[in-house]
């Protein structure tokens, strides 16, 4: 009997069940002194121990609707309409005398119960029209619910009624507790009532009564309702993951404005100025001009026009400063890493910068008008195309991506210039930013002695390979339950 | 970028090896296969390579790629007796001409419509839509050299390609489908190119549109080409227009071009440009020590003619004429590491040590990151690009004289950068409507004042309760956690209800605005429930 670990409320509906024995729960609530769900949440307890028992049944009680309350007052129909005629007489009269729509009731009900037959458009009574057992039900009805045994009658006729609508059907559901045998031994055996804690006060902790009680269990099994914390965006977490990769590589940050001048823009980088790109399609222009920063302007147009003093051709026609004036909103970070490296032309400089830039692309799924980008530059003495691939190979490593490989690329500003490629599994290889050494024509009239290694890229391209998006604008145009249930640590693997 | 249709049959017997290995090196001399037919195969070139635009110029690549035939190509120009004059105005339309004879070939109309395809990919790549550079290409059989090279009155006619009566060169800019599109090419000028035969036949209108007379047809032998345009890729663009033709057996003959002056031109010219490429230039660029054997043999794979100078320390580099991209020694050793292969090059991470730093936006950034996620408001990241109508009148604002407006928007919800984060963020609560309350969201970024970058931070809530007293206590929070003294002030900002709206004030100067967000405000983002919200620089 020892082996029964029953709660406070337990013991106390176990006390009630074995002077009530066999009860309500409203009842064995009373009876306990608790809410009826509480004494109830005991009661099965006490069953799956087998100390009570919970049934349930179910009565179905019938009661008249309001038509059948009028045909158990004025008869059936075909009660009332064989009573009014003695010899065949025509549906039309019958219609007129009573109603169409009692008339329509009464010839279905008069045949299947063989008070008449239809003949020509006539009704013709068989002469044998006793009461009929659906009629004595009708009787017995009262305005109360009746349970079948009351009305003393089967399922057939009251299905009959109740498909008429003259009746209808409710369920009372009757649940008894009682107490088992078992139940009855245990309290006999005698039970002793000692205080549970619910909830910790500070009260009880002051003074140490805590020690002397039992805490009540829990269920800790019940589901918990998902609580979601404040987070930060997981593009950012992703963006801040790549910034700590350049940080840990040794490199410093950098930032710019968004309007940059053409100059910045395009001409630093030996962009022809007819180069379909700076077009109006492709590129944000402004109404705004910037001034030329003088120590560059001459270098960079005789650059363009016939390679400046390198064995370089360069793109030959006439360079103007009106277009490198006008303003853009720049197409890429690069124009902020180009003016850094102008800046600060002594070696070693090892640079990054993860920001928006933009193109005149319409929104769809995979193109936004603005998106970030991240690019890096190393300046330094020596520096080859093999360092290039070097830092590549380690970067992309320390960005998760385990194979990589090279492709020999093409960007206006870089020579030579490569695609890196990563595979992923169930994608395969596939194509992730590019890269390149800077053309001379691009260091050369900037001061810029050392070869200059760059490699840059689409983050939302990564972000879509990370965060598993079909489309980029919910980066920006987020859905808050989405944010709601980002994973913090999506990204550690 | 131009993708080039190559049909397998003419791929493989240009090449002479199977579509297999070819298809398996081409990215790795600077492609990107768009897709794999059943009898071709679609490849996008790069922009600096228009020698590539065409099935002939892929396979004489691949050729020498794959070792099969490698070091410069020759192609053989016989002198012609055929000339083209320049009239003395011509110099001020179109200055540049380039005309060459190909006879001897056989055309089918797949290698017709091959033609055409290089013709517009040339026009797209060097010819910058024809303003740089176009090409004609006539039937001879109807035409009877010397031609003429001149500029004309607007209402000179003739019958155009794919028309049966004759236009005026007006008319045509105006009716016709290649004038209409081309016509902006010779806005402004008085008189429009023309060439014609010794008959006054019209065989070309550059940059439009050529005569109906010289339709190249599958009967067609002979043709005679005319590359017109501003500069010399006129004749790069000839050459490889030529040599395309030489790759499938045309007999190259060369035109006489006598100018104004009198003097002479003979094209094409298709003689190779020589250039000295020190070797430690190669050395140090690539960053492999590769043997002079190597650097020769890879530059022959390439399609250079390479030979080491009398010193030892150059190479004598002669550039094929249809290579538009060699600018600088540089563009010559980047062939140098393709032929060796991008695969084969030992990588070495650089040694420099340097150290790393975060910029002080990023970190600024980080920490308002954190205090805001800790009160309970998560991040977002909306666009900068917005309306006016989002962004004024929505928010029932004034505009202001600090926008920075785009010149040609896409679509009138993107007209000019934003100068605040709270219409974004109003933006995204009408995302968000269908989502449980209450809602709190912040962004740290960027906004555009008068040209130049500022860092503000935003936040809003919005839920049945919201009310100033919450978002005064946020704000406190983040001011506290920043360390910084403020004060506030009664605040005129429409966007937010008169009363319950203050001016955040730093050193006596306006720095923000929070307060709750007027009605009508709310209404006109479509949303339902009271809205709170602040919005600070905090630009250093």
């Amino acid at each position: 009997m020892s082996n029964y670990k029953l709660t406070t409320n337990e013991k106390n509906v176990l006390l009630a069940l074995d002077e009530l024995a066999s009860t309500t729960p409203e009842d064995l609530a009373e009876k306990a002194s608790m809410k009826v769900e509480t004494a109830m949440q005991s009661a099965f307890l006490l069953s799956e121990n087998g100390l009570a028992e919970v049934n349930d049944t179910i009565t179905e009680l019938y009661t008249l609707t309001d038509e059948g309350r009028t045909y158990a007052k004025e008869g059936l129909p075909e009660r009332q309409l064989i009573n009014a005629i003695q010899e065949p007489t025509p549906i039309d009269e019958l219609k007129e005398k009573l109603s169409p729509k009692m008339v329509g009731i009464a010839t279905g009900w008069l045949r299947r119960k063989d008070w008449a037959n239809i003949e020509n458009g006539m009704i013709v009574p068989s002469g044998d029209a006793g009461e009929a057992e659906d009629e004595k039900v009708l009787a017995r009805f009262t305005k109360e619910a009746h349970t079948l045994e009351e009305l003393g009658t089967d399922n057939k006729i009251i299905k009959d009624l109740i498909k008429r609508k003259l009746v209808s059907k409710t369920e009372d559901k009757d649940r008894t507790v009682s107490i088992t045998n078992d139940g009855t031994e245990l309290v006999k055996a005698g039970i002793t009532i000692e205080e549970e804690i619910n909830q910790i006060t500070s009260q009880l902790l002051k003074s140490g009564e805590w020690k002397n009680k039992n805490f009540r269990p829990y269920n800790i099994q019940t589901p918990p309702r998902p609580v979601y914390g404040a987070k930060v965006h997981p593009y950012q977490r992703l963006i801040d993951q790549m910034r700590q990769i350049f940080l840990e590589m040794g490199f410093t940050e950098i930032k710019g404005d968004v309007v940059q001048s053409s100059f910045w823009n395009f001409d630093a980088l030996f962009q022809p100025q007819d180069h379909p790109a700076r077009e109006m399609q492709d590129t944000f222009h402004l109404s705004s001009r910037s001034e030329l920063p003088e120590d560059y302007t001459e270098g960079i147009r005789d650059m363009h026009e016939h390679g400046g003093d390198l064995p370089s051709t360069g793109w030959g026609g006439k360079w103007s400063e009106d277009i490198a004036k006008r303003d853009v909103l720049r197409t890429h970070t690069t124009a902020v890493t180009i003016k850094y490296l102008a800046d600060n032309p002594n070696p070693p400089v090892k640079a990054f910068c993860i920001d928006r830039a933009y193109r005149r692309e319409t929104i769809d799924p995979t193109h936004t008008p603005e998106f970030e980008q991240l690019e890096g530059v190393i300046m330094d003495e020596n520096m080859s195309f093999a360092n290039l691939l070097g830092c590549l190979e380690e970067f992309y490593h320390r960005m998760g991506f385990e194979d990589v490989r090279f492709r020999p690329g093409y960007f206006p500003y870089t020579e030579p210039s490569v695609e890196p490629e990563v595979y992923i599994d169930g994608l395969g290889w596939v194509e992730l930013g590019g890269a390149g050494v800077f053309r001379k024509e691009v260091t050369e009239p900037l001061g810029i002695k050392q070869p200059v290694l760059a490699w840059g890229l689409g983050v939302s391209r990564v972000a879509m390979l990370k965060l598993g998006l079909k489309d980029l604008r919910e980066l920006y145009q987020s859905d808050i339950e989405w944010l709601r249930k980002s994973q913090v640590c999506q990204l550690k693997d | 970028m131009p993708i080039i249709t190559l049909q397998y049959e003419d791929l493989e017997s240009l090449t002479r090896s199977d579509k297999d290995t070819i298809i398996d090196r081409v990215p790795m001399i600077g492609a990107d296969i768009e897709r794999i037919e059943k009898e071709s195969i679609d490849i996008e070139f790069f922009p600096d390579r228009p020698d590539l635009y065409s099935v002939e110029g892929v396979a004489r690549a691949m050729r020498g790629f794959m070792n099969i035939e490698t070091g410069l190509c020759h192609y053989d120009v016989t002198p012609s007796d055929i000339t083209i004059e320049l009239d003395d105005q011509i110099g001020n339309v179109r200055p540049v001409l380039g005309c060459a004879v190909v006879r001897g070939i056989n055309f089918t109309s797949s290698s017709i419509k091959s033609l055409m395809d290089l013709q517009e990919s040339l026009h797209w790549g060097l010819g910058r839509n024809r303003k740089k550079v176009s090409i004609g290409v006539h039937d001879m059989a109807n035409i009877t050299p010397p031609f003429k090279y001149q500029a004309v009155d607007p209402d000179y006619k003739f019958v155009p390609l794919d028309f049966t009566e004759p236009m005026t060169m007006d008319e045509i800019l105006e009716e016709h489908p290649k004038g209409v599109r081309f016509a902006d090419i010779l806005e402004g000028m008085k008189k429009y190119p023309l060439i014609t035969d010794s008959k006054e036949n019209v065989l070309s209108f550059p940059p439009i549109i050529n005569g109906t007379l010289t339709r190249v047809e599958e009967s067609t032998t002979a043709l005679f080409i005319d590359v017109t345009g501003l500069g010399d890729a006129v004749y790069t663009a000839l050459n490889i227009v030529v040599t395309s033709l030489a790759e499938r057996g045309g007999k190259v003959e060369s035109v006489k071009i006598i100018y104004p002056d009198g003097t002479e031109k003979v094209t094409p010219d298709m003689t190779a440009r020589d250039l000295k490429l020190p070797r430690s230039e190669i050395d140090s660029l690539i960053g492999v020590e590769l043997t002079n054997e190597e650097i020769i043999n890879e530059l022959e794979r390439m399609g250079f003619g390479a030979s080491l100078s009398d010193d030892g320390e150059n190479f004598d580099i002669m550039v094929p004429s249809y290579r538009a991209d060699i600018l600088h020694n540089f563009d010559v050793i980047e062939d140098i590491a393709i032929g060796y292969g991008f695969d084969k090059i030992q990588s070495k991470f650089p040694k420099s040590a340097t150290i790393g730093s975060a910029h002080p936006i990023s970190l600024t950034r980080g920490a308002m990151r954190e205090i805001m996620v800790s009160l309970g408001y998560s991040e977002v990241m909306p666009f900068t690009l917005t309306s006016q109508k989002v962004h004024f009148e929505w928010m029932c604002r004034e505009e202001t004289d600090d926008v920075t407006f785009v010149l040609h928007p896409i679509s009138e919800d993107q007209t000019m950068v934003r100068t605040t984060i709270l219409p974004n963020l109003m933006e995204i609560f009408s995302l968000n409507q269908h989502h449980e309350l209450p809602q709190r969201i912040f962004e740290v970024g960027e906004v555009v004042v008068n040209a130049k970058n500022r860092l503000h931070l935003s936040a809003a809530s919005i839920h049945a309760q919201a009310n100033f007293t919450e978002i005064r206590e946020v704000l406190d929070a983040v001011m506290r956690e920043r360390d910084i003294p403020y004060e506030v002030a009664e605040s005129t900002d429409p966007a937010f209800i008169e009363g319950r709206r203050a001016d955040i004030i730093i050193d006596g100067k306006k720095v923000g605005v929070m307060g709750e967000l007027y009605p009508g405000v709310i209404v006109n983002f479509s949303l339902g429930q009271p809205i709170v919200g602040f919005e600070i620089d905090m630009t250093e």
